[in-house]
């Protein structure tokens, strides 16, 4: 009798399934979010073509039109740059709910350091005179510069969010709670200190925003003029616009020329092929009344008329002035702010550029450039997501965040400064909503107290549906980015589908945020080997 | 066994109190090089107070503890760690998320460039990992892993050979084949026979099974209410004693009557 081990016996790995060729692609946890991103792209791509159209090019849709694409990358960005933040900390095993409003109150430190200045006092109560409170200035910069504005609004929100996880570490408070607090703590400060300072020049109750920024970003020096807005430089007198333009050399002249020409003999094309579309639009309207009417000899005429054509004289392309070329010329002077410009500004316009006059493209329905570049959060997003993402998963931080969130007690154990991590990353979401805000004061030099409301939560519901899981210790950033990308476009792709209500958006990310906490949960759970 | 050798850590005369309550009442214990010293007790008996102790969670009341010739006082986990300790508990201190090699270093990261945000040198730590499981006997084919997927005993082999790695020569292993399946405990039991086999490295193992420890044991150290009770070579006790003295000195015998079997 054959007792003895031998060769045929059953291994453990014979219990499990022989794995089909696609296993490593579906085991991803990268996958379901990257197919839901498709078919939002696809969506949107097919149903913004407009309807009687057919084009099997999802770019010829207003969705993905020059301009379509620049404003769904800028919600996108918006948005991803809090979910990075938010993810991370979800990593390690916290929350924070007072993105949203950190949001609100970094504007509201940022414009108004940059309308009104900022000082530092120390206030005394004093007995001269009855009793009332004086203060001491320490110091006042009336003049505030961007970059400057943008770091006295860092000392003021990374120090709250220190604050917070602090409290959160040594208390062991939930982070829930302690945050809900922030949410409400600094809305109600934003709201009191925009309040505040706008009573102090008008003598009405104050309003909760700030509306007459100058246009920063646009600030540039002018020869002749020294520093002014753009606008302004090119609403001055002409005599004064050809002085500017007299300084211009020869060469940077000829090019403007050149490219404003190929715009006006655009501009014209246009217009001659609307004219024509315009006239037989209203032949066919005619020739339908006629039909209508019984009108025999006039239906003749007017089919006669469809038929050979209409000639509409093509429509002469402006000539040139001196004056288009100081403009223009004025729009092409480089930024004296380039702190505003980074975080306001456009950028990709030499593609955007090349598009219009290249490959003709990028045209609006007159024949001009549709859009002028991508908004420059996408960069601030870009940077952001590649720091993250390296020090995720290359450094040493990476591994303590993942740690941190996965097994608080064994990170413990093996000498993590959980702690400090914890720190770190409430005054990195911080960060982000500073960030965020920097990029909304300095594109529309404007600051309000409700700006992002609500940020919070989506920024959380962006890092789930990519990949990462409540509990903490699961995650990437590349499924945060795809998260991102699916909020963000979620509502265009619905509001583009004929005979539905837009708000099913919300349906449709409800349904899928739900999916995906599912999908993570039973992930997580194959790891870690209890399913 | 050569008994000639020096032990590697001797304990004398270790008191512990919290308040009025004395768990550990003039404990001495020596550990040699190569040897498995089984500590054995019941519930209570003090043995979690006396790893404790050793591993720098709570420091000794009274009594001394000489590693190596050198007095160690510990206040924190990390003295122990560094004066050579390397503790092992139940829980593994493991992130079940993260690859193994992640768990491995998880702490003491190798890395190039600044503070925490140095890069980590995956290669090279890869490399260690596989090779410092090898040699106490588990092949991981791939270190890139999630610890999650690995079986219980292949856990405790990675917690083991991270102790080892970052310098432990007292190993405290505390009931390592508890909560283990046959298969597993035997896989554990190979482990720590592998480490005994290495030669320096002094083995303290807390266990409940009797089994386990006369198969792997070469010192015993029994425990009751805080004291020694008994203590002696792997030779020189014979199971009736051993049984004796695990269930804190009442006799079997005992027991049997007054189950009225």
């Amino acid at each position: 009798m054959n007792t003895g081990v031998n060769s045929n016996q059953r291994q453990e790995s014979d219990r499990q399934d022989i794995k089909k060729w696609y296993s490593p692609i579906l085991a991803r946890p990268e996958i379901g979010p990257i197919g839901v991103m498709l078919l939002l792209f696809g969506m949107l791509g097919y149903f913004s073509i407009p309807e009687g159209q057919f084009s099997l090019n999802p770019f010829s849709g207003e969705g993905f039109n020059a301009l379509g694409i620049r404003n769904n990358f800028r919600v996108i960005a918006q948005l991803g740059i809090l979910a990075l933040g938010a993810g991370l900390l979800i990593i390690a095993g916290e929350f924070d709910l007072s993105i949203g409003s950190m949001v609100g109150f970094a504007g509201c430190v940022m414009a108004i350091t940059l309308k009104w200045g900022f000082a530092m006092v120390i206030p005394y109560i004093s007995f001269a005179g009855g009793l009332h409170i004086e203060t001491i200035k320490l110091f006042a910069i009336t003049d505030v510069s961007p970059l400057t504005a943008i770091f006295i609004t860092l000392c003021f929100t990374l120090s709250f969010g220190w604050f917070q996880g602090w409290l959160i570490v040594k208390t062991g408070i939930a982070s829930f709670i302690v945050t809900l607090g922030g949410l409400f703590f600094l809305r109600g400060l934003t709201m009191v200190s925009f309040r505040a300072f706008n009573k102090a020049f008008s003598q009405t109750a104050g309003s909760t925003t700030v509306t007459d920024l100058p246009d920063i970003k646009n600030i540039i020096k002018v020869p002749g003029h020294g520093e002014m807005e753009r606008e302004a430089a090119k609403a001055l007198p002409n005599d004064q616009l050809l002085d500017i333009l007299s300084t211009v050399p020869a060469h940077t002249i000829a090019k403007i020329s050149e490219k404003l020409t190929y715009v006006n003999e655009k501009v014209a094309l246009y217009k001659t092929i609307s004219n024509k579309s315009k006239m037989i639009q209203s032949l066919e309207k005619s020739l339908e009344g006629a039909k209508k009417s019984n009108n025999e000899s006039m239906i003749e005429l007017l089919t006669k008329k469809i038929e050979a054509g209409i000639s509409v004289p093509d429509v002469a392309a402006n000539v040139v002035t001196d004056i288009d070329i100081a403009k223009t010329y004025i729009d092409t002077i480089v930024t004296a702010r380039p702190v505003a410009n980074f975080f306001g500004g456009d950028i990709m316009e030499p593609v955007f550029d090349w598009l219009y006059y290249t490959a003709d493209w990028n045209v609006n329905m007159y024949g001009r450039q549709f859009a002028d570049g991508m908004y420059s959060c996408l960069m601030i997003w870009f940077l952001m997501a590649l720091v993250c993402y390296f020090v995720l998963s290359r450094t040493q931080a990476g591994n303590w965040i993942y740690s941190t969130g996965g097994n608080l007690s064994a990170a413990q154990a093996n000498g993590v400064p959980t702690n400090k991590v914890k720190i770190s990353l409430f005054m990195f979401t911080a960060f982000c909503a500073t960030m965020f805000a920097a990029c909304q004061v300095f594109e529309v030099n404007t600051s309000d107290a409700a700006k992002g409301n609500l940020k919070e939560l989506e920024a959380i519901a962006a890092a789930v549906i990519g990949g990462v899981v409540l509990t903490g210790g699961f995650g990437t950033i590349l499924g945060i980015i795809l998260g991102t990308i699916i909020f963000g476009i979620a509502k265009e792709a619905f509001f583009y589908i004929p005979g539905i209500d837009g708000s099913f958006y919300r349906v449709f990310l409800g349904a899928v945020l739900v999916t995906a906490a599912l999908t993570n949960e039973n992930i997580r759970k194959r790891i870690i080997g209890s399913l | 066994m050569n008994n000639s050798k020096k032990p590697l850590i001797e304990i004398n005369e270790l008191v512990k109190r919290f308040g009025n309550f004395t768990a550990l009442n003039g404990v001495s214990l020596d550990v040699y090089p190569g040897e498995v010293h089984a500590l054995l007790g019941d519930n209570g008996a003090g043995k979690s107070t006396l790893i404790k102790v050793l591993a720098g969670v709570h420091p000794a009341t009274s009594g001394t503890i000489i590693i190596d010739g050198k007095e160690g006082k510990f206040s924190t986990p990390r003295q122990a760690t560094d004066a050579g300790i390397g503790t092992v508990y139940q829980d593994l201190a493991l992130n079940a998320l993260t690859s193994v090699t992640r768990n491995f270093f998880l702490g003491r990261e190798i890395k190039k460039g600044p503070g925490a945000f140095g890069i980590m040198q995956m290669n090279e730590m890869d490399k260690i990992t596989i090779e410092e499981m090898s040699k106490i006997g588990i092949d991981i084919s791939d270190p890139t892993q999630p610890v999650g997927t690995m079986s219980g005993g292949q856990r405790q082999t990675l917690a083991i050979a991270r102790a080892i790695y970052f310098g432990a020569k007292i190993l405290i292993l505390d009931e390592p084949t508890s909560a283990l399946g046959q298969k597993q405990q035997m896989e554990v039991l190979k482990t720590i026979k592998r480490v005994q086999k290495l030669g320096h490295i002094a083995i303290i193992l807390i266990t409940h099974n009797e089994i386990h420890a006369r198969l792997i044991s070469d010192r015993y150290t029994f425990l009751s209410l805080g004291e020694v009770i008994g203590k002696g070579l792997a030779e020189e006790l014979g199971g009736d004693d051993i049984k004796k003295l695990m269930a804190g000195g009442t006799e079997i015998g005992d027991l049997r009557d007054e189950l009225g079997v």
